[in-house]
């Protein structure tokens, strides 16, 4: 009689060579579907320099606003005019409530602008901000 | 006929079930080394707006006012400062102040012209900030001797929120009639 086992004549490895291609195409896909929130910036801007500052840990809550070196106001993804801002930030604030936002204004700017925007963002009672700086050397 | 022996094909392979591995410790290593840039800058708290401004009255004692005119001539209590000497001067009177209740903390109110260079008023209130910052550096390592960072975060609250609590005003803009 026979006993010997019986056994499929074909190759039993599992084919490993092409995981690698896998692993790539989840990174692809991933690199591809997360967007690093990139806005289009329309003015022109050079920051300030600080010593004492601090990392915003949340980069959910900020809001950026920009001001450039001829005085145009960049609201997040659009140029805004001064009397806007109140609204869009008080729409802002109602979504979500402990926004931040961020100001990077063009170091050459007049403090008056700087404080029309802070005002409007107060009335907005958008309260906690952020002058955007640099690290000085 | 002498009969040829066909030579025995040897397999030759590339052993590519590690190479996985290889590509996991690539993306670890891109995913870690990439910072994704940091928003840093200086946070404040604006004060909430109300048509009628209650004036509440602030002693002397208390209040350090930083004033920028146009020119970028800066005056703190009324004296003329440069700009980097103002927080050494603050800290002193901060550190005076630690231990005091909060309601007679230092206020540091700062005022500029409409016409101030922006770059300017942000160096002060830089120098404002750093001289807070390094007071409660200081205190921390003082009391706990541990640097801010390594404190609890009770202890920080301590520091931060009761014995030097950063109490910067930006002055109310006036009106011009």
């Amino acid at each position: 009689m026979n006993f010997k086992k019986k056994r499929a004549k074909s190759n039993q490895e599992i084919p490993t060579s092409s995981m690698p291609d896998i692993i790539f195409m989840l990174l692809l896909f991933f690199m591809v579907a997360t967007t690093l929130r990139e806005v289009d910036v329309y003015v022109k801007f050079k920051l300030p320099e600080a010593v004492a500052i601090e990392k915003i840990e949340n980069k959910r809550l900020i809001s950026y606003i920009w001001v450039g070196k001829s005085g145009r106001i960049q609201l997040n993804d659009n140029i805004v005019e001064l009397d806007e801002i109140q609204d869009i930030m008080y729409k802002k604030r109602v979504e979500l409530p402990n926004v931040i936002v961020s100001l990077r204004i063009d170091k050459e700017s007049d403090m008056g602008v700087v404080t029309d925007i802070q005002q409007a963002l107060r009335k907005a009672s958008t309260l906690r901000i952020n002058y955007s700086s640099m690290l000085k050397q | 006929m002498v009969q040829i022996k066909k030579k025995k094909e040897i397999e030759a392979k590339i052993p590519d079930a590690g190479m996985s591995d290889i590509v996991f410790l690539l993306l670890l290593f891109f995913l870690v080394s990439t910072t994704i840039d940091v928003d840093t800058g200086i946070g404040l708290g604006l004060p909430e707006y109300q048509e009628e401004q209650e004036l509440v009255p602030i002693s002397k004692e208390r209040l350090v006012t930083v004033n920028i005119n146009e020119n970028g001539d800066v005056l703190l209590n009324k004296e003329v400062i440069a700009i980097p000497q103002i927080s050494e001067n603050l800290k002193e009177r901060i550190e005076s102040k630690i231990n005091l209740p909060s309601k007679k903390k230092l206020i540091v109110s700062i005022k500029t012209d409409r016409r101030t260079n922006y770059n300017l008023y942000i160096q002060a209130l830089d120098q404002i900030v750093l001289a807070y910052s390094e007071v409660q550096e200081a205190y921390s390592q003082q009391v706990y001797g541990k640097a801010l960072s390594d404190l609890t975060p009770e202890e920080k609250k301590i520091v931060i929120k009761e014995k030097v609590p950063k109490i910067i005003s930006i002055a109310e803009p006036e009106k011009i009639n």
